[in-house]
């Protein structure tokens, strides 16, 4: 009896330390992949005859030291944290959605039509448009994939990766056709591109109230990219279709099993994911660039995914990550001059980085997922000695501890 | 001159079904072996870095001659590629890091990666070397090559390695389909633990496979970079790794299907490169860009199971819990 009741506040405990300890691991998992990629990227620097402290020092004095340099990492997180939320909602949901890459090409020409074609709307309106517009295409790229795989269960990863292939011929053709530039400077030579938007339906410079210099095009969608984040957060944490997501992702046979419809929390997801990546390519074409032209910044929806990775999905997490990403992407700039040091190295650091991240995490939860199954063991059998017959695992009786009570003194024990 | 035209458009697809037809093979032996490989592109970007360097270096810097310096310079790309295969074969075998997020980040570090090297290879240029380079000696296949009313161009001009390529067909089929190891490979990538209560080294086999496909991607890399274009340029693959992954998925992992598709999709896209092509028949109203898609679109519809069936290897992309 008494070894009985001890056994509810002694699995509580467990239950509570476990989630303490899920976090700890991956906290020390990521501070360990930090580490590993410094120390490869000091070996690196070594190699080439400068003090890798001197160095990381100078990347990040590069891009933090400055007001204008935070200026252009913010403006580098800010399409990165969109394009990072996008990869996490579908991971939540247990898909991998490799398509961002192709969605936010399609919104660019989406967003790029609306920008142009609804210039009659006032300015107030008309950014909100061609944001809509973005979302829009955004939805329309990944519901193709997300409508094939519950309808026809054709993988996502293979869907996405086609349609990133076909995403980057239908950009091709909007600006070598429908949407090519009809009025171009007399006697210059320009690249293909749109027609140049009006000044209304570009977003508004926020650098200029903290003294960024305007080169950075610091706007106020890095305020939208952390709204969004939050509202990311929201959803997943607090509302009923992130807790049906994260129960799908976790284990699709008791979410179908506790009446969870998998399919439509499916296209929720990749719709809310599609909408998301619509954002990303806002950044370059309404506040770099005033137009969507032949040179546009690819990459961004594989960049994202591993920003999300960095930040383990968590939307407060991404925010960080991506600020992290943009410090080290702007730390070039310290590299150019006065450093036997090439720029290149920051591309290769951030891979290594990654690749250890990507590691570290999957060598903690298989650590943690045996260690948890260890203990559980043990606490089966303390269990076992402590009643024989009784199976009731340590998490049911530390929720309700009086079914213990109600055990009949027979037990033996005394 | 309509036949002319057909005649270079065959020309320039077998060009790129050389292309797409080694580095789907490389797809083919790693997912045989059980290990999904989406990082095909990134291991085909590293083998034009490598492979356009290896060519002038051994040709140019050793002075080995314009048969074996090419040819050490393809060897050179496929080496490299086998070696960074390796990264996704320990981050997947050795870690059982999902095969997807290994494969996407693959992608990423390569294109990272070739900068990197370019900068050290050529003299601090980071994203394209001097055009140019050592390739191997052009080939006019005999009989074909005088086929009449302009015919003959199809087969006339092309590298050796597109003959090479054509015949590995058999090679691989019969090492696939044969040899011991291909069955225990093949077996690997269906059912691993039963594969291993025969004694068989699941996680050697999958290596193995993993690093050939690196291998061939590499090479496939290095014929694009120095035996095609000439020189190394950032993004000139093209997504071309993942038009080999739609070839290999839409032939379902079978080497003499693979042969097919990717001389299809090789068609698809030379058609646009050939203007005087694009003139003519129907295609006149479609705009190139359109052409450019339909590999990925066909395969969309396979996967989706409106044609045919698409059957990968059982045991693709699963965690392999089992040791050697």
């Amino acid at each position: 009896m008494a070894s009985g009741t001890a056994v509810a506040p002694l699995a509580a405990a467990a239950a509570r330390s476990e989630r303490l300890e899920r976090v700890l691991g991956q906290a020390l998992a990521l501070l360990a992949s930090l580490l590993i990629a410094l120390l490869l990227g000091a070996l690196m620097i070594l190699g080439y005859g400068e003090s890798p402290l001197g160095v990381y020092a100078r990347i990040v004095d590069g891009s933090l030291g400055s007001v204008d340099g935070i200026g252009y990492v913010l403006s580098i997180a800010t399409p990165l944290t969109f394009s990072a939320l996008a990869v996490a909602v579908c991971f939540k949901g247990g898909m991998f959605n490799i398509g961002v890459e192709g969605q936010y090409l399609v919104a660019m020409v989406t967003a790029a039509w609306a920008a142009l074609s609804l210039d009659f709307l006032p300015g107030p309106l008309l950014v909100p448009a061609v944001l809509v517009a973005a979302m829009l295409g955004g939805m329309a790229w990944a519901a193709i994939p997300a409508v094939l795989k519950v309808k026809t269960g054709a993988h996502e990863v293979v869907t996405t990766i086609m349609l990133n292939g076909i995403a980057i011929s239908l950009l091709a053709w909007a600006i070598n056709f429908p949407l090519k530039f009809t009025e171009a400077p007399a006697g210059q030579n320009v690249d293909l591109r749109t027609d140049l938007f009006s000044d209304e339906a570009l977003v508004g410079d926020i650098g200029q109230y903290f003294g960024v210099t305007p080169g950075a095009h610091l706007s106020w969608l890095l305020l939208l990219a952390i709204a969004v984040a939050v509202l990311v957060w929201f959803l997943l944490r607090r509302t009923r279709l992130g807790y049906e997501a994260r129960a799908v992702g976790s284990s699709p046979g008791s979410a179908r099993a506790g009446g969870v419809s998998i399919g439509s929390i499916q296209i929720r997801l990749f719709l809310i994911s599609g909408a998301l990546a619509g954002l990303v390519g806002m950044q370059q074409i309404l506040a770099d660039k005033g137009h969507l032209g032949a040179a546009y910044t690819a990459q961004l929806g594989f960049t994202g995914i591993a920003v999300a990775f960095l930040g383990q999905n968590n939307p407060i997490g991404i925010v960080f990550a991506a600020i992290l990403w943009g410090i080290l992407s702007r730390g070039e700039v310290a590299l150019q001059i006065g450093s036997d040091v090439p720029r290149e190295f920051i591309i290769i650091l951030q891979g290594i980085l990654i690749l250890s991240v990507v590691v570290t995490y999957q060598v903690a939860k298989r650590r943690l997922a045996a260690r948890q199954l260890q203990r559980a063991g043990a606490a089966g059998a303390l269990e076992d000695s402590a009643a024989p017959g009784e199976s009731a695992g340590p998490r049911e009786s530390a929720r309700e501890g009086p079914p213990q009570a109600f055990r009949p003194a027979d037990g033996g024990e005394r | 001159m309509p036949l002319t035209d057909i005649a270079v458009a065959v020309q320039i697809s077998f060009t790129y079904f050389t292309i797409i037809y080694l580095t789907g093979t490389g797809g083919l032996f790693s997912e045989r072996s059980g290990i999904v490989n989406i990082g095909l592109e990134g291991l085909m970007i590293i083998g034009t870095v490598t492979g356009a360097f290896g060519a002038r270096f051994f040709t140019d810097d050793l002075g080995l001659g314009l048969v074996w310096g090419p040819l050490l310079g393809l060897l050179f790309g496929a080496l490299c590629g086998a070696l960074f295969a390796g990264v996704h074969a320990v981050a997947t075998i050795s870690f059982r890091v999902d095969h997807i997020v290994s494969g996407v980040v693959i992608n990423l570090v390569a294109v990272g990666l070739a900068r990197f090297l370019s900068f050290a290879f050529f003299a601090g240029q980071s994203t394209q070397s001097d055009p140019g380079g050592p390739h191997l000696a052009r080939l006019d296949l005999p009989l074909l090559s005088d086929l009449p009313g302009g015919l003959g161009r199809a087969f006339s001009g092309l590298s050796p390695m597109v003959l090479i390529a054509a015949i590995t067909v058999f090679p691989v089929w019969y090492a696939l389909n044969r040899l011991r190891w291909g069955l225990r490979l093949r077996s690997c990538g269906e059912n691993p633990e039963a594969t291993r209560s025969l004694g068989v080294n699941v996680p050697l086999y999958r290596y193995q496979g993993v690093m050939l496909s690196g291998a061939f991607a590499g090479m496939s890399g290095a014929f694009l970079a120095a035996e095609v274009i000439g020189n190394w340029r950032e993004g000139q693959t093209l997504g071309l790794g993942f038009i080999s992954l739609a070839a290999l998925i839409l032939s379902n992992w079978n080497p003499l299907r693979l042969m097919f598709f990717a001389w299809l999709f090789g068609f698809a896209v030379a058609i646009p490169l050939r203007p005087g092509l694009t003139d003519f028949w129907a295609i006149r109203d479609v705009p190139p860009q359109f052409i450019r898609m339909i590999p990925y679109i066909v395969t969309i519809i396979a996967i989706a199971g409106f044609v045919g069936r698409v059957r990968p290897p059982a045991a693709a992309g699963k965690a392999y819990e089992g040791g050697t």
